[in-house]
């Protein structure tokens, strides 16, 4: 994949004020590091918005975040990338773009070595090394670190919990059955008869 | 009149031309009950949705299809540096359809506020208090019974009840109600009476047409008045441009896309108010506090919000009120929402049917000099709002303040343990442990902050150089156009807002009816 020389000049939320500029002048000049990311098998559909680094670098940070246990499904098994590739797939183009360049600054040794001294990229981390350097970003002084941790934990948490397969893990027993009905009529009007339920008035039920 | 019909994006056939007395944009509670007062006096109304037409046979309970489905950016919408998360509805009925059906006339004192310091007319209690009877009929408003409140809210109400705080029952707009708790998710038995199943439909039967997945790109002037809305018919699976484009040709024009939407809408039309548009947006910003209970609480059933208390509402001058709900608790809401990670955070998820949680709702807007957040746009093909709410000390000073108060109440209900939602959790295990949050760090983005109320940037009053609407509604330097939803309050409200949009909407109908 084609990396860019320049970093983008358009304002980002990773891009505010001269440090941000910095940081992101890291993730987008460093990228010729990134070749050692650990990558992970590919899911066996198309990605539709992540690269395969991104997406080997949010299955890791999800695994970190919400690690093995038992009674819960492996991140792997969730589909947490992919299920994030098809949120991102969704969400607005430049949302999407900014989503990306901060998985990759997130992965980059340079940005590991200018935050955190390390000198391996986050994928090639032991987990316990992972782990710190989320904390290093969810606690940074810096408050754009901090916002970069918000949106990768908002994300991985969405694409894993949004699963129906993690409902048991939380004791979350699923809706109650019964009462949607995919079947239930579809009412525009058009001189077509509005059906029950459809919020028709019926003023003997309303208080006086 | 024959009557109207509610489109999709997929059944627009191509470019059209609309002429049409009124153009409503946004069919939220403003917008619906607008137009439904419209076409009630006979006029020929087009409204325009920029999300889809979801009814309950696509709600299915499950948050995974609710959120990309029902809310403003897959539910993901925040401020630029993200430290608010931002809940607010995109569909056919906007925030009517996921709202948790709370209904509260608005307060007296803020009426008052209005008039007296940001200069607006005739919007008294005694102007508002017919419609917002006919709203009540309508919409089946009634007090939700003691006894059908669940274990999450209950919690609430007893632990105020323990500590003498003042408490309530909040009134809801449901019609045979089946107790169910999903109500954030679309209604599967049009039980809630959203605008979607009530307002909506009664105005299409008296003629009203309606345009979802059709976004309102700018309004073009001639002179003084709004000459057209230029449209962009998107496509309901992808949610990006179909190419197909409408053209309306109102004689009169309602902004009602909702707060952040509406200065948006304004300010791409380069109708910017003298520099007011965007300025003064509410939110409502709250904090929360989950507490851990040795007996289920199963917080994903059950009326989500039925249990309030004002009693922290007016702290005296200098200090931001807060009031106190409950928010119901589902996985994938509860995951992004809470704080954390790793196994501490796991082992926090798999006691979920025993957490409840309290939610203290601050009163934005109020004190002297407050100025709030302001909404801009960022240029270019970017069509994201730039949104920016800065957070002062006497912010931090109310949440820290509200979390103690809603750990008291947690604690005097029996919790075992109660948490805040700091990225680094502060856990207390007893009432004498709530100093703890006295040395916890109070800052953007080290502890949660979200809004599900979005109020104010087109606000209304009396001088146009600090205001956006006149208390008629209309846009101070234009003649046919009007903002019509809860952008046009001067300052938040201290209770959830539907009922004031109501309220206003219906009210400020006779102002737009007038300019056709």
């Amino acid at each position: 994949m084609a990396s860019r020389s320049q970093p983008d000049s358009r304002r980002t939320f990773l891009k505010k004020g001269l440090l941000g500029g910095f940081v992101l002048s890291i993730g987008g000049a460093g990228f010729l590091l990134a070749r050692s990311t650990r990558q992970v098998a590919l899911p066996g559909q198309p990605l539709a918005v992540l690269d395969p680094t991104e997406y080997s670098v949010l299955q890791a940070i999800a695994g970190r975040m919400i690690p093995q246990r038992a009674g819960f499904p492996t991140v792997e098994q969730v589909g947490v990338a992919l299920n994030a590739d098809g949120i991102l797939l969704r969400a607005d183009p430049y949302a999407r773009k900014e989503v990306k360049q901060l998985l990759k600054l997130f992965e980059n040794a340079l940005a590991g070595f200018v935050f955190g001294g390390r000198l391996r990229p986050f994928t090639q981390l032991a987990p316990e090394d992972q782990d710190a350097v989320l904390r290093e970003w969810q606690n940074s002084r810096l408050e754009i670190r901090r916002t970069g941790f918000q949106a990768l934990r908002t994300l991985a948490m969405a694409a894993y919990f949004g699963s129906t397969l993690a409902w048991a893990a939380s004791g979350y027993p699923g809706p109650p059955e019964g009462f949607h009905q995919p079947d239930a009529p579809v009412w525009r009007g058009g001189g077509a008869k509005r059906p029950e339920g459809n919020g028709v008035y019926h003023p003997e039920l309303s208080r006086e | 009149m024959s009557e109207g019909r509610i489109y999709s994006g997929d059944e627009v056939p191509g470019d059209r031309e609309i002429a049409c007395d009124v153009c409503v944009i946004g069919s939220g509670a403003g917008g619906s009950v607008l137009a439904d007062q419209l076409v009630s006096r006979g006029l020929s109304v087009v409204m325009l949705e920029e999300g889809g037409y979801h009814t309950r046979s696509e709600f299915d309970l499950t948050e995974s299809n609710a959120f990309p489905n029902l809310y403003q950016e897959l539910g993901n919408r925040t401020t630029d540096d993200l430290s608010i998360s931002i809940l607010q509805g995109r569909s056919v009925g906007g925030g009517t359809t996921v709202n948790w059906c709370s209904s509260f006339r608005t307060p007296k004192r803020i009426l008052d506020h209005w008039r007296d310091v940001h200069g607006v007319e005739g919007l008294s209690e005694e102007a508002l208090r017919p419609h917002w009877e006919a709203i009540e009929r309508r919409l089946h408003i009634a007090e939700w019974p003691e006894d059908r409140i669940n274990r999450n809210n209950r919690v609430l109400w007893d632990g105020c009840g323990k500590l003498g705080y003042s408490r309530g029952l909040i009134r809801r707009n449901v019609n045979n109600c089946a107790n169910l708790g999903y109500c954030g998710m679309g209604c599967p038995i049009d039980a809630k009476q959203s605008m979607l199943v009530t307002i909506i439909p009664d105005a299409v039967e008296k003629g009203l047409t309606v345009y979802a997945n059709a976004s309102a790109r700018r309004l073009q002037l001639q002179g003084r008045r709004v000459a057209s809305v230029e449209v962009e018919i998107l496509d309901p699976k992808t949610n990006t441009s179909s190419g197909k484009r409408l053209t309306i040709r109102p004689k009169a024009t309602a902004v009602s896309c909702g707060a952040l939407n509406s200065p948006a809408l304004l300010l791409r039309s380069g109708l910017n108010g003298r520099g007011r548009v965007g300025k003064r947006t509410f939110l409502h910003p709250v904090v929360i506090m989950a507490a851990e209970f040795d007996e289920p609480v199963e917080a994903f059933f059950g009326a989500p919000q039925s249990v309030h208390s004002h009693h922290f509402v007016e702290r005296g001058p200098g200090k931001i009120g807060f009031f106190i709900e409950v928010p119901p608790i589902h996985p994938m809401l509860a995951a992004t929402t809470f704080t954390g990670f790793g196994l501490p955070f796991e082992q926090m998820v798999t006691r979920l049917p025993y957490l409840q949680a309290c939610i203290a709702i601050t009163v934005d807007g109020l004190l002297p000099g407050e100025e709030g957040g302001t909404v801009g746009l960022r240029g270019g093909e970017d069509r994201r709002l730039k949104i920016d709410y800065p957070l002062g000390e006497p912010h931090w000073e109310a949440f820290r303040e509200a979390c103690k108060e809603m750990a008291k109440i947690q604690f005097a209900a029996g919790a075992r343990q109660v948490a805040s939602l700091h990225f680094e959790p502060v856990v207390m295990r007893s009432e004498a442990e709530i100093g703890k949050l006295d040395r916890a760090p109070w800052e953007k983005l080290r502890v949660r902050v979200v809004t599900a109320h979005q109020m104010g940037g087109c606000a209304m009053g009396r001088d146009p150089e600090r205001s956006v609407v006149d208390s008629r509604l209309r846009y101070h330097d234009l003649d046919n156009l009007f903002v019509v939803d809860g952008s046009v309050f001067p300052t938040s409200l201290g209770v959830n807002p539907q009922e004031t949009i109501y309220g206003i909407s219906r009210w400020g109908a006779q102002h737009v009816a007038a300019a056709v």
